[in-house]
């Protein structure tokens, strides 16, 4: 499996969210640092894990295992078969080794900064400074615990997001997105010249937030795209900004180490949102005691458990759980009609039409389809309505199943399924486009560029 | 009781590696105590600080046995430490094995449950969820 040359060091720039059409596709943005490193060595669509969400699918890259393995299907997921019983998914959460996990025991020094999924930080052999899923930077979100003081003197105070991301104010919120990505990159900067490294990784979430924020504005195919509006360059000028920083961290790390440029999902314009909850109202599924009438959320209303077969929890993707008896406390669908339940929503959804009254193209899955195990509490289906064109809405007191505003502010993107993938390792590929790759694969590829076997349980291959 | 157990540590920066772990032990609030050389010695001989060590660990303590040649009775790991280690990480990867082996938690109190709502919140407010 290791017959390739150990290369002596590997550099990993994450860029949350970043997308191939503007990298790849014909619309692509002029960024000559990416393209140097796509001549270089070889690149492709990474396709990403289902869901394309943030969290799990930086764990699942740097595990090698797919959500279900891990048992974690998104931000937010269920303790257990109540009702109400929630937990956030993070560092704690995720019990497969991640790529620094298996380097640092193999004696190689890492360096990782800002991947979503490393709160609480676990200490490594080396440095970690975690992601947003940090509480606030008062708390210990670095190891070891004195880096936090260091970056502060040294770079300035870590940003871990933007704050107020959903606004109106868009010149404020450009500024935010811009200094974030400046400072994640600037604390690399440093890291990489200032401590010894064999592992490297860098993810910038920005990006994300400047697709969500901006997408409407940058993409003539958004319904809501006005030519001439001030923000139509904003993306293009973003990516040629994190293009320059590309060059800048490339230069410092020098010709003998390895560049990967990876992003765990893509994004498309978002056209609305589905009222998944409403809409089970309406198909006889779910049953509150009273409707409300005005939008509220579905953990805020009381569900009529006793004539409810199915709920629903909204997101980039819909989750839907069935009420089965025995399971939930309350349950009322018989576990001998489950499949039954759960066929019977597959085909509803998938033949449900759009405000025009064309087909949808929702996608809906069983978990146990689409993982090799489904630990945790999966949910009974995952939705991607639209095939992620339409968000899930849980809000209920609405009026129509379709919703074309956002409760929680202006948002114009989705994740799309596929992500990007650059690599020069220094063998001098000559900018080989390659095919079929998978998120999965970048934990194997990664040991594998230091001479280490893939676990043998990891679920993706070394790109080669 | 908790259960206890008793480390054997040897090798490169054995002793530095023993004072992080107790003090990580004490921060996860287990009772732990460290029987080097020294207190070996003061014990009177191997034999003694071995029967201390069993009698420790059978009270829910978790030992940590630094001295040449420890050989008590009862659950054990035995820890020959990578030079390549950190005495930090390495302790780390100790207690890793100590949860595998049931003698502690790492798992509770990640975030208060006012974190935990600064997170749902934010989480909320990026789209992630409702």
């Amino acid at each position: 499996m290791s017959a390739r040359r150990p290369v002596g060091r590997v550099l990993v720039i994450g860029l949350d969210c970043a997308t191939p059409q503007f990298i790849f596709g014909p619309q692509r943005f002029a960024l000559p640092n990416f393209q140097r490193l796509m001549k270089a060595g070889c690149w492709g669509l990474l396709k990403s894990c289902d869901p394309p969400i943030t969290v799990p699918a930086w764990a699942c890259m740097m595990s090698g295992k797919d959500p279900g393995t891990l048992g974690i299907y998104g931000f937010r997921n269920r303790k257990d078969h109540s009702y109400d019983a929630m937990f956030t998914a993070n560092a704690t959460s995720v019990k497969e080794p991640q790529v620094w996990d298996i380097l640092s025991r193999c004696g190689k020094k890492v360096a990782v900064i800002g991947v979503a999924h490393t709160y609480p930080v676990r200490p490594v052999n080396g440095w970690m400074v975690s992601g947003f899923l940090a509480p606030d930077t008062y708390a210990d979100f670095t190891y070891p615990k004195e880096l936090k003081q260091e970056l502060r003197e040294k770079v300035g105070e870590f940003v871990l997001d933007v704050r107020d991301f959903r606004t109106d104010d868009k010149d404020r919120l450009l500024r935010d997105v811009h200094e974030f990505m400046e400072n994640r990159f600037r604390t690399a900067e440093y890291l990489l010249q200032n401590t010894p490294w064999d592992f490297f990784m860098v993810v910038e979430m920005g990006m994300d937030r400047l697709h969500h924020g901006f997408w409407k504005y940058a993409d003539p195919a958004h319904p809501k795209f006005m030519p001439g509006n001030p923000y139509e360059s904003a993306m293009r000028e973003y990516y040629a900004r994190v293009d320059d920083w590309i060059a800048r961290l490339a230069a410092i790390v020098g010709d003998e180490t390895a560049i990967l440029i990876v992003s765990d999902h893509g994004a498309k314009p978002m056209l609305g949102g589905i009222c998944i909850n409403h809409w089970l109202i309406k198909e006889g599924y779910l049953a509150l005691k009273e409707f409300p009438t005005t939008r509220r959320r579905i953990e805020d209303c009381a569900i009529d458990w006793s004539k409810t077969r199915v709920w629903s929890a909204g997101g980039y993707y819909g989750r839907i759980f069935v009420n089965v008896r025995g399971r939930e406390p309350q349950g009322i669908v018989a576990p001998e009609d489950y499949e039954c339940v759960r066929d019977e929503l597959i085909r509803k959804l998938e033949t449900m039409t759009g405000p025009d009254g064309c087909l949808l193209g929702n996608r809906v899955f069983k978990p146990q389809t689409l993982y090799r195990a489904a630990k945790g509490v999966p949910p009974d289906l995952l939705v991607y309505f639209g095939d992620l064109s339409w968000r899930a809405v849980g809000l209920v007191g609405v009026d129509s199943i379709y919703t074309f505003e956002n409760d929680t502010g202006p948002d114009d993107a989705n994740h799309d399924h596929n992500g990007i993938f650059i690599m020069d390792d220094r063998t001098g590929r000559g900018g080989i486009e390659l095919r079929d790759l998978n998120l999965l694969d970048v934990a194997p590829t990664l040991l594998n560029l230091f001479g280490i076997d893939p676990l043998p349980d990891m679920q993706g291959k070394v790109i080669s | 009781m908790q259960k206890g157990i008793t480390i054997h540590l040897a090798g490169v920066n054995a002793a530095e590696t023993a004072h992080v772990l107790l003090n990580r032990l004490g921060e996860l609030g287990r009772s732990a105590e460290h029987i080097d050389e020294t207190a070996q010695k003061s014990l009177g001989n191997k034999e003694t600080a071995d029967l201390a060590c069993e009698h420790s660990s059978q009270e829910g303590r978790v030992v940590i046995a630094g001295y040449p040649d420890a050989c008590p009775s009862g659950e054990s790991l035995h820890i020959i430490l990578d030079p390549n280690d950190t005495p930090d990480f390495a302790a780390e990867k100790i207690l890793d094995e100590l949860a595998a082996a049931g003698v502690i938690n790492l798992e509770t109190g990640t975030y208060s449950p006012e974190e935990e709502e600064k997170v749902r919140q934010r989480l909320a407010d990026l789209g992630y969820i409702e």
